[in-house]
């Protein structure tokens, strides 16, 4: 009974995902006709002449969550190695209580204090390099990393902690120093795990909206004219997530091509979402066979 | 301030939000929606309301006049809040529904400005400047009389009543603006605060939300040279070219508890929470507006 109850169950949630990445595929097959690949690698979106290109916002997405991600993961894995490595067991809890209500906080708030703080600190900061304004995918990207840090840190822990003490006593009683059993034995064990808090993390950073929202400029089209600078991260951009969030979704109503179009951004964040999702538990299969 | 639901896809949750609203459409709450400008007084009629009738209402800004056209559109909502009119083009998209406009007030776009533009000579511009300006033909301050400083277009959002009348001024139709890639602003709270708080910011904003201490209203130079102020006097007679009228929308004439709420919008107390926000009352106009 159990056995059918939860198989019952999973080819649910299996059905479910797929009824909507069905749904999405579907509503969004008038604007790949209308636009081919250049839906994805066009760099231009006017809806009012029917151009629609979803380069920049597809960029605008990576850029914001990867430069969140690189910013966190080094103070999230470091926190984690404090919290599980070094903290006696009940400060380490009500460390973590903290940090897990930190996780908890509503994202609208973070885009508040970054539209209160970050983005004028942003705007001081780098006033040198003549910004427009505060609104940048730098902002955007510090933020997320702010918003994301609760998750790395207390999945890394929960993985570092995952690594059974009685590793951690061999390699001390084999004469290796604290900080040599870390690198050692509980990094090395804990691998798989901290790199799904990572690409949780990550997925987190992808497909937040609101805070994002408040601090990104949300200008169309700003695809970056060299490539390997860092002065791009310091103009207001577009992600996929704002652009859906946005007054658009209700222009495009009645509007098929358009509507068609806004799917398709759907469906291009749920396929990086995927993306991600299947690379961390790829990652995680190979290790284990 | 625009609360989203944080769903990264909207579109799902409208077609959830379409499912739940069919079932509890008759849940007895009065729901209402759209532009950010109508809201304060609404807002306050509805606060007033819940304390003196005990009345379950629910008053968003999502989306803006759009959000509420075709939030009402689709049924969501029972009442629509618009600073601009229902286009032929909405009305198309939603045949079933026979969109009331109900004339509350009026108001004014300005063109807002930081205060260091302000304080930088630039107090006025016309209309060719505005478009040099939006379609990035000037971008330094001192090519309209201002100091040698750099100008962020900070554009509202389009489908934002505040939007659609500027387009209308400048360029006829909001179908023939060009289209441009500016760093878009949504509602009144986020436009005034971002162009505040950024130098040599310019941006679209209901003449009421202008506080003249943080951000300030432009004149615009007609053809005679003569600047004019977005002021009550000029709103009211439409010397000043982008006024608009405010509306809550209804489907049909309105019933029940929208019939309650529009008739308090429309009665002395309600009428004074429209000055009250900065907006012209039905009385203070010259003549009633057109297409009411």
């Amino acid at each position: 009974m159990t056995r059918f109850w939860s198989i019952a169950f999973s080819a649910f949630a299996v059905a479910f995902f797929a009824l909507l990445l069905g749904i999405f595929v579907v509503q969004s097959i008038p604007a790949w006709q209308h636009s081919g690949m250049g839906y994805v690698t066009g760099s231009r979106w006017f809806f009012r002449t029917h151009q629609f290109g979803a380069l920049p916002m597809i960029y605008g997405t990576i850029v914001v969550s990867g430069v969140a991600l690189l910013l966190a993961a080094p103070v999230g894995l470091a926190s984690a190695i404090f919290t599980a490595e070094y903290l006696p067991r009940k400060a380490r809890l009500a460390v973590k209580v903290l940090i897990e209500l930190l996780a908890g906080i509503p994202s609208v708030i973070y885009g508040l204090l970054g539209i209160l703080l970050l983005r004028n600190w942003i705007y001081d900061l780098f006033a040198r390099f003549d910004i427009s304004s505060g609104d940048t995918l730098l902002t955007a990207a510090v933020l997320l990393a702010v918003m994301i840090l609760p998750t790395v840190v207390t999945l890394s822990d929960d993985a570092l902690r995952g690594v059974p003490g009685a590793q951690r006593h061999a390699a001390r009683s084999l004469g290796l120093t604290r900080a040599e059993t870390i690198c050692t034995v509980s990094l090395r064990q804990s691998a798989r795990g901290l790199v799904s808090a990572l690409l949780l993390g990550l997925g987190r950073a992808i497909g937040e909206t609101i805070a994002v929202f408040l601090v990104v400029g949300r200008q169309d089209n700003n695809l970056p004219e060299r490539w390997l600078s860092l002065r791009p991260l310091l103009e207001s951009g577009q992600t996929l997530t704002t652009k859906l969030g946005g007054a658009e979704a209700n222009i495009a109503y009645g509007d098929p091509l358009h509507w068609a179009a806004m799917m398709g951004l759907g469906l291009l964040l749920l396929a990086i979402v995927i993306v991600t999702t299947i690379g961390g538990v790829w990652k995680k299969v190979g290790h284990d066979a | 301030m625009r609360i989203l639901k944080s769903s990264s896809i909207k579109s799902l949750a409208t077609c959830l939000a379409s499912l739940a609203a069919a079932t509890f459409a008759d849940a007895g709450t009065l729901k209402i929606n759209g532009s950010t400008t109508v809201n304060l007084p609404v807002a306050e009629a509805a606060e007033n309301l819940r304390a003196e009738k005990k009345m379950d209402i629910q008053v968003d800004t999502q989306g803006g006049s759009s959000g509420g056209i075709s939030m009402l559109g689709e049924g969501l909502v029972q009442l629509g809040m618009a600073s601009k009119h229902v286009s032929a083009d909405d009305r198309a998209k939603f045949p079933k529904v026979t969109f009331n406009e109900i004339h509350i007030g009026e108001d004014a776009v300005a063109l807002i400005v930081a205060k260091d533009v302000w304080d930088g000579g630039v107090h006025e511009l016309t209309k060719q400047q505005v478009r040099d300006i939006y379609e990035g033909r000037v971008t330094n301050w001192k090519d309209v009389g201002g100091k040698a400083q750099k100008i962020v277009f900070l554009n509202k959002e389009p489908g934002r009543g505040t939007w659609e009348v500027f387009a209308h001024w400048a360029y006829g139709d909001p179908k023939k603006a060009p289209q441009v890639s500016l760093p878009e602003v949504g509602g009144n709270e986020e436009t005034r605060n971002k162009v505040g708080s950024t130098r040599g910011a310019i941006s679209q904003l209901s003449s009421a939300w202008a506080d003249e201490k943080k951000v300030f209203a432009l004149g615009i130079k007609g053809d005679d040279g003569m600047a004019v102020l977005p002021t009550n006097e000029n709103i009211a007679s439409h010397a000043y070219p982008m006024s608009r009228p405010l509306f809550v929308l209804t489907d049909g004439e309105p019933k029940g508890d929208a019939r309650v709420l529009v008739d308090y919008l429309l009665s002395p107390a309600g009428q004074a929470l429209v000055r009250k926000h900065g907006y012209l009352s039905l009385d203070q106009l010259a003549k009633p507006a057109a297409g009411n």
